[in-house]
């Protein structure tokens, strides 16, 4: 039995018109084989999608189905069932929630398991994953899945970007990144041509490459309005709002949601309405995955005047000019190229401030746009990837740029066994002490 | 003193005093290069003239100085390492190679080359898919491996000095693979506990005197006369890195025989050769890529049975030429790479027909006890 969860308050309408766009994704799946389409398991922010799209394959999104079912407390039994399956609850939980449910649903011949949130997700013709410098579970959990839905075929490409290295140049290296990126997406190509028996249409991957740029460049837009005082959006919405860049990238959609989210935010910087009455503290949510299932919390933060008019986590891309893309007639070397260029987009600015991280820049970068007075990070035990380095990252903000408050919070992003709600509001509580003691010392 | 007893002193100190060769040879003047996991590739250290140290931890060691850098979600393993390290235990070091190897290591590197404070540090960014490209790319991550330790070394390292390392290390692993065939005789003529000593010690010399301490061991071990009290149930231990003897000494005190395994200081760093009639570059490029079975690399194929059969097909010649009754499937907790294969694993094999007792470990000895009841347990339903 699920426990339902308490409605957060949304502080745009844009928030508001995101279920429906996470429900058509889902239901998108379900209505693909009537519709003679092909639907892959996908993974966000891996350069793919735009390839998928071009095809017409519908991306079934896993981590956005895990997330779903967290939301809406409604994962344990998935997890249970992965459990059962000598799946260790230590692993990612976005993918042991998924395992569950391809297991729960292979169990019942395909039918969905009961009362599965939302309808459930239909069963894959494909797989996609990538191995690359994002997580491992992006090629193993496909390997995993796999295991129980044998005649689906699994891609795998490799997707890298240069390490960060204080004494090493990247620039140096980036063809060699960018021309592998590029020859593995070429891989993707000719999987899905064999698998949908489609050719690729090159001009309109063209297209939708230059509105996911378009979309790109309106969602730091829309996004930098938040700079304003008081800030018109939080990242509580933001954990809404970042659904059609993440999960609708190439398609007009995606492009007109952050159209509408500029236009909303535009009208309420003009009207100087803030997510709060009384903004006392601008924090960044520097770090780390949410809690699904808790994101009441920000609510609580609001509660005591604290906002997050930036977040790290789901700014999945920035605006295309500040990368200087070279150009190119090639979407997959523009596509291998923006993905290059975002993840080292920080580097040069670490290398002139001795001691820094990219990280750390990009932190100290938001922190000084949108003013902020502390920095949140959340620690989620099941995902290494974003979760492993917060403590130093913390520790590398302090020391190259100063004293200021930093809270690191603990908890998953599926699994609520280990949430404890006293506990972490306990916790910000006496961090919004910090923050007062903090601005007094100040001044 | 005999010879035999002289070899195996020596593995022993080796073993209980890990390291400690290297430092020696360090105080003479060598350069010493650390790394971590079975996928960086020691013939290039070799051929610059340092001398590689593989890291291990310690599980008699309690984490602690590591608790104010790194998270507790990351590998127990990784930790165990960074915390010895951090504790001057690889003071030794001149520099570190970390590779790609896991999300454990790739988000970690950074916290090991900011607070460690060596001279050298090189994050080796291994690819994991073994297609055309992948292999490309890879050779190139080692000619910019190759460039970094030359600048640091102020030393070329030349073709002729890759194919001596080549041949060097192919060696070593030959010698190795010939001590586990001893191994396949009931009894066997040594025993997993002093075979787990012996992977320890010889990850921790210089591969010349590596060499020289198997050949050696090989010679008096073959020389052991069989004595058999009976079938006991024949074990292989599939895992990561463990690098310690308990688990084979739970076996053996319990009346099995660690036979085999399938762990990465083991067969998986020792069973692959670099070819040596091709471009050495792409040798070793083709041997860490393609023919190292762990699970960090992919390797797809059409079908489903085919791709579990290229991922785990060599486990079935481990089982047959080493006769298992049993196999102890360890992973550590948080390790997404082995984590997510253990269904797989563990269903292969069981179509075989051989049992698995699957464990999470923490790559500490608190967890002996717990391990001990479970693999007691196990090995009486094999003796049944």
């Amino acid at each position: 039995m699920s426990e339902e969860k308490k409605t957060r308050q949304l502080a745009t309408e844009a928030a508001g018109k995101i279920p429906k766009f996470v429900r058509g994704n889902l239901s998108a799946t379900l209505r693909a084989k009537e519709e003679g389409k092909k639907v892959a398991y996908a993974f966000i922010a891996d350069g793919q999608d735009e390839i998928l799209r071009a095809m017409d394959i519908v991306p079934a999104w896993g981590e956005s189905y895990s997330g779903i079912c967290a939301a809406k407390r409604d994962a344990e039994r998935f997890l249970q069932k992965a459990e059962s399956n000598d799946f260790s609850r230590s692993l990612c939980t976005y993918a042991t929630c998924n395992l569950g449910f391809d297991i729960w649903r292979e169990e019942l011949d395909g039918q969905m398991p009961p009362d599965a949130p939302w309808g459930g997700m239909a069963r894959p013709d494909m797989i996609i994953g990538s191995a690359q410098q994002l997580c491992d579970p992006r090629f193993k959990w496909p390997q995993a899945t796999q295991y129980y839905l044998k005649d689906v075929p699994v891609f795998i490409g490799g997707m890298y970007y240069p390490p960060w290295d204080p004494n090493t140049d990247h620039k140096q290296q980036e063809k060699l990144y960018v021309r592998y990126a590029k020859e593995e997406l070429m891989a993707l190509v000719r999987f899905c041509e064999k698998h949908t028996g489609k050719k690729m249409d090159w001009d309109r991957l063209s297209q939708i490459v230059e509105l996911s740029d378009r979309t790109c460049d309106m969602f730091i837009d829309a996004y930098e309005l938040r700079k304003a005082i008081p800030t018109p959006m939080d990242t509580g919405d933001a954990m809404n709002t970042m659904v059609p860049i993440t999960f609708n990238l190439g398609t007009e959609e995606a492009y007109n949601f952050y159209k509408d989210l500029f236009d909303e935010l535009k009208g309420k910087v003009d009207r100087g309405e803030g997510v709060v009455e009384n903004e006392r503290f601008r924090l960044i949510w520097a770090a780390g995955l949410p809690s699904w299932f808790a994101l009441n919390d920000f609510q609580y933060f609001h509660n005591k005047g604290a906002v997050f008019p930036v977040e790290v986590t789901y700014r999945v891309c920035e605006r295309t000019d500040r990368l200087d893309l070279p150009r190119t007639d090639d979407p997959l070397e523009h596509i291998a190229w923006r993905w290059v260029r975002y993840w080292t987009n920080w580097y040069e600015k670490a290398r002139k401030r001795p001691g820094s991280l990219p990280k750390v820049e990009r932190i100290i970068e938001y922190i000084e746009d949108y003013r902020c007075d502390g920095a949140v990070f959340h620690s989620a035990f099941s995902c290494r990837s974003w979760h492993a380095g917060i403590i130093q990252q913390a520790q590398v903000l302090t020391k190259v740029y100063g004293d200021i408050p930093i809270l690191i919070l603990e908890g998953d992003i599926v699994d609520i066994s280990t949430y404890n709600e006293a506990d972490t509001h306990n916790r910000i509580n006496a961090f919004i002490e910090l923050l007062e003691k903090s601005r007094e010392k100040r001044g | 003193m005999n010879e035999e007893k002289s070899y195996s002193k020596r593995v022993e100190e080796e073993f209980k005093n890990y390291g400690k060769r290297v430092k020696e040879l360090k105080a003479s003047g060598k350069r010493v290069i650390g790394y971590l996991s079975p996928i960086v590739p020691v013939e290039i250290i070799t051929a610059s003239g340092a001398i590689p140290i593989r890291l291990k931890g310690d599980v008699y060691e309690a984490v602690t100085t590591a608790n104010g850098y790194m998270e507790t979600i990351v590998c127990p393993f990784v930790r165990n390492v960074f915390d010895s390290a951090l504790k001057g235990k690889y003071g030794f070091l001149d520099g570190l190679v970390m590779p790609h190897l896991c999300d454990s290591m790739d988000r970690t590197a950074d916290i090991w080359n900011y607070n460690l404070g060596l001279n050298y540090f090189h994050f080796l960014n291994v690819p994991h898919v073994t297609d055309e490209p992948s292999l490309d790319f890879f050779k190139e991550i080692l000619s910019i491996f190759i460039s970094s330790l030359e600048r640091f070394l102020e030393r070329e390292i030349r073709e002729e000095d890759l194919r001596m390392a080549i041949e060097v290390h192919n060696r070593n692993r030959g010698a190795m693979r010939k001590l586990y065939e001893l191994r396949k005789s009931e009894p066997p003529l040594i025993n997993g506990v002093e075979m787990m000593k012996v992977l320890v010690a010889t990850m921790g010399l210089p591969v010349g005197e590596s060499i020289s301490m198997v050949e050696g061991l090989i010679e008096e071990v073959s020389e052991r006369k069989l004595i058999s009290d009976g079938h006991k149930p024949r074990i292989m231990i599939i895992g990561d890195q463990i690098d310690y003897t308990s688990l084979s000494e739970t076996i053996e005190d319990g009346g099995g025989i660690h036979v085999m395994d399938d762990i990465s200081i083991g067969s998986k760093a020792y069973w692959a050769d670099v070819e040596v009639d091709k471009d050495p570059l792409y040798a070793i490029a083709e041997r860490y890529l393609r023919k190292l079975k762990l699970p960090t690399f992919v390797e797809s194929s059409d079908t489903y049975s085919e791709t579990v059969e290229k991922r785990f097909g060599y486990l079935k010649d481990f089982i047959e030429e080493f006769r298992v009754d049993g196999v102890i499937l360890v992973t550590f907790r948080y390790c997404d790479p082995y984590g997510f294969e253990v269904p797989l694993i563990k269903g292969y094999i069981e179509d075989l027909g051989i049992p698995v007792l699957y464990m999470e470990d923490e790559y500490s000895a608190s967890t002996i006890p717990r391990a001990k009841t479970r693999i007691e347990a196990f090995l009486e339903m094999l003796m049944e």
